[in-house]
């Protein structure tokens, strides 16, 4: 794991070291390179996790997880380079190095088996992004949106911490290779009821639940590109993956404590989904929609069957690479316009007719196209549903009409129809969007071709 | 102030303080901290105005206060001991004053008013010295007689002074007077531990006097007394911006810095001696305090350049020396890792 760590970490120097010609480039290639070897840790042993050391092990939930996350580095950086362009060297360098501090916390995160170790680096990757968020983001606001967004996922954590250190008092270890053996069901009392909520709290914070959502809209509309890249694919997927961990543990309570959060995410869905449909703003319609996906993930978490965590793994990954190539998308808007406004910039397809065929890729995955991944997570997620509850269809069935509807009018409003007369005179597609927005959407369409390896460890 | 008399001052401060530290008789304590408390006026009073005057008259009137309560609490103890030697406590009564008395020294609720107004009438390194050093006599003190204090009480102040602490910040836009918000919820933290591990007490001592060093070394560098003129850094030494970021973020306990060490070791200890809901509560109210750090830094190192400046810049005629600043914010800042070291205070 060492060999994907220090080479991250290296890439701090690399910035810092370069020419003022040669920094993008240096750091896209080198964060290619690393992408690269990370893949190999997609070949997972079907019985049993890749244990590297004491500290670091990568299991089929938390390997694609990884590559995902070491793929969006480039891609970050990619889309960053426009509106950094006029910055002074040394600002660059600094988002540079936020960026690679930012995904070494990450790439520890996932990989760790101690989970004291995955909480500090969980609360680790807060600090980078508020900086990103704060510090580069264009609107006042976005004062705001560092306020909610560090605070929320604080105010969740803190208890996990509490809750930690009491399991590790009682079990003796928190390392995750051990705990997998040894686990127990835990006795029903009124604390324990009262460690599990401790527990599921800050990972409910962050993926984010219906009730506390609310700095998610903030946070992704004030980031930067590449702040609601990340934002969007990796650390939203951190509260999934914390929830998947964790959750092994907290048997037999889970089976009565899901049912509020169930019914938030399966209300919450539809009310996130829903207010898509009336937003103006192209980021918050798109950070809304995320929430919804997340929504699904809960429900498919705490339902805990076999085809739900196949569903959720899957679901993650797929709404990860989507979500980000929409932000890449809305971006690509914001940076000919200086607006977020979706009226603003209507018609977009007489002029830039690659980029139009982008969105349609890219809304045609949100709204779960087959034969893409996003299908896959999503029919897993309904299907065991639908198992545990048959009512939940109806819930589940108006979400997807709903999906299909936002994603489409999004379409419809940015590319189709007569271009309004003040954007015929913006740049044409650069070759960087075009290539990014096909790096996005070249994972997702040869995972449909062998999607087991996204299915996580229930496969 | 003529610099012989200067020396001999801070060294009947230094002396002050060692003496309590290092004695085993209590009368030779109270004398250490009365020969602190006369030594420390004129330092307080470097700069002679009304206000450092009021601010010295507050520190005397309250510390002297407190020595007087510790001198009766001695005395019940020689009652019910019959000798003046430094171990436990024999009496709760005396347990009980003392406690009050060293609570009072260092600035915990209910007796930390005299904080935030002594701290802001005085300069900026006359803060800096109130701040750390005077804080070491009363807390080895506490560390000595740390079997025979009353939980209660001590759990009382220190969760009272967490919530004060944060709470109060909250509204200041003074330096000195966060700097004495965030001392009086530091040092809760400091005594919640104390009875259950005073190794992590040190410990925290330790990390928070390092972190309120540097702040203080990078406010005197930049002669900023306000939020305001903090804004200004970004236009004379950019570079002084990011530390106070890091250090900022690193005294609210942000991990992965330093600052995250001793309030995870706390939380840790705490819930081995099955107290659970108390390091929840101290967490989240820790985080009152992280509100106006962050509000700190967006101010000063989060909205740069082209922001446009609000006040008019004030002159500067030398560049403050700073001492040990690279060191100090390596320390405060990098040491999460080095956690395991923490077993050589034992």
């Amino acid at each position: 794991m060492l060999k994907i760590i220090i080479p991250t970490i290296m890439l701090m120097p690399l910035t810092w070291l370069s020419k003022k010609n040669m920094i993008w480039i240096n750091t896209t290639t080198y964060s290619l390179l690393i992408s690269l070897i990370s893949l190999s840790l997609l070949n997972q042993p079907n019985n049993n996790s890749l244990n590297f050391s004491l500290m670091f092990f990568s299991d089929p939930l938390s390997a694609p997880l990884l590559v995902l996350t070491t793929w969006l580095l480039p891609l970050m950086l990619m889309a960053s380079q426009h509106h950094l362009s006029k910055e002074p060297l040394i600002r660059k360098k600094l988002y540079i190095t936020m960026l690679a501090m930012l995904q070494t916390f990450l790439i520890m995160t996932f990989t760790a088996t101690e989970l004291i170790s995955f909480y500090i680096l969980f609360e680790a990757t807060l600090v980078p992004t508020l900086i990103i968020i704060t510090r580069w983001g264009n609107q006042t606001e976005r004062l705001n949106a560092g306020l909610y967004f560090l605070f929320y996922t604080l105010a969740g954590s803190l208890p996990l911490l509490v809750a930690l250190i009491s399991i590790q008092n009682l079990t003796g270890s928190l390392n995750f290779l051990l705990i997998q053996y040894w686990n127990q069901a835990l006795p029903d009392s009124w604390s324990n009821i009262f460690l599990w909520l401790a527990c599921m709290m800050a990972f409910m914070v962050k993926m984010p639940l219906y009730g506390l959502h609310l700095w998610l809209p903030k946070a992704h509309v004030e980031a930067p590109i590449a702040g609601s890249m990340v934002l969007a694919a990796i650390l939203l997927k951190l509260g999934g993956y914390g929830m998947l961990r964790i959750t092994m543990m907290l048997n037999p309570q889970t089976n009565f404590m899901a049912y509020p959060f169930l019914m938030l995410s399966l209300w919450g869905m539809i009310m996130t989904s829903s207010i898509c449909l009336r937003q103006t703003d192209l980021k918050s319609l798109i950070a809304y929609s995320s929430v919804s996906h997340m929504a699904l993930v809960i429900v498919a978490v705490l339902i805990q069957t076999p085809w739900s965590y196949m569903g959720a793994t899957a679901l993650m990954i797929a709404h990860g690479l989507t979500s980000s190539m929409l932000f890449c998308l809305a971006n690509s808007n914001y940076e000919r316009t200086h607006s977020r406004t979706m009226i603003l910039a209507r018609g977009l397809q007489t002029l830039l007719p690659l980029m139009a065929a982008w969105w349609l890729l890219a809304s045609l995955t949100n709204l779960a196209l087959p034969p893409s991944i996003n299908l896959i997570g999503e029919l897993f997620v309904v299907m065991s549903s639908f198992s545990w509850s048959n009512i939940t269809i109806i819930l589940m069935g108006a979400n997807i009409t709903i999906t299909a509807l936002y994603s489409l009018y999004m379409l419809i409003t940015t590319q189709r129809g007569k271009y309004t007369h003040h954007i015929n005179s913006i740049k044409p597609s650069f070759t960087r969007e075009n290539a990014l927005m096909a790096l996005h959407m070249t994972p997702l369409l040869l995972l449909s071709l062998n999607p087991k390896i996204i299915l996580g460890f229930t496969y | 102030m003529n610099p012989l008399i200067l020396t001999i001052i801070l060294m009947t401060v230094f002396l002050g303080t060692m003496i309590v530290m290092a004695s085993s008789h209590w009368l030779m304590i109270w004398i250490g901290f009365e020969m602190n408390l006369l030594a420390i006026i004129p330092i307080l009073m470097k700069k002679y105005n009304p206000r450092a005057m009021e601010a010295s008259t507050k520190y005397f009137l309250t510390q002297a206060t407190a020595s007087m309560l510790l001198m009766m609490a001695i005395i019940i103890n020689l009652m019910h001991s019959g000798q003046w030697t430094i171990t436990k406590v024999f009496n709760p009564t005396a347990s009980i004053i003392m406690t009050l008395a060293l609570a009072m020294k260092l600035g915990l609720t209910p007796f930390h008013f005299w904080v935030p107004e002594v701290t802001q009438g005085i300069s900026l390194t006359s803060g800096l010295i109130l701040l750390t050093w005077q804080k070491l006599a009363p807390m080895s003190i506490l560390y000595q007689i740390s079997p025979s204090i009353n939980l209660n009480i001590l759990l009382t102040m220190a969760v009272l002074s967490i919530l004060v602490g944060g709470w109060g910040g909250l509204n200041q836009t003074q330096l000195r007077k966060i700097m004495a918000y965030s001392s009086i919820a530091h040092m809760g933290w400091m005594t919640a531990i104390l009875v259950y591990n005073p190794t992590l007490t040190m410990l925290n001592m330790l990390i928070y006097i390092m972190m309120t060093l540097t702040m203080f070394m990078l406010f005197i560098h930049s002669s900023s007394t306000t939020t305001l003129s903090l804004s200004h850094t970004w236009n004379k030494a950019p570079l002084i911006t990011t530390l106070i970021l890091i250090t900022l973020l690193s005294m609210g306990g942000l991990p992965p810095l330093s600052g995250f060490m001793p309030k995870w070791m706390i939380i840790q200890e705490l819930t081995k001696n099955s107290s659970i809901i108390l390091p929840t509560l101290m967490a989240i109210m820790a985080l009152l305090n992280l509100y106006f750090y962050t509000r700190l830094t967006y101010s000063t190192s989060l909205t740069m350049f082209p922001s446009t400046n609000n006040m008019k810049m004030k002159w500067q005629f030398e560049t403050k020396q700073i001492t040990l600043l690279p060191p100090l914010i390596i320390a405060s800042s990098l040491l999460l890792p080095l956690t395991p070291m923490l077993s050589i205070l034992d």
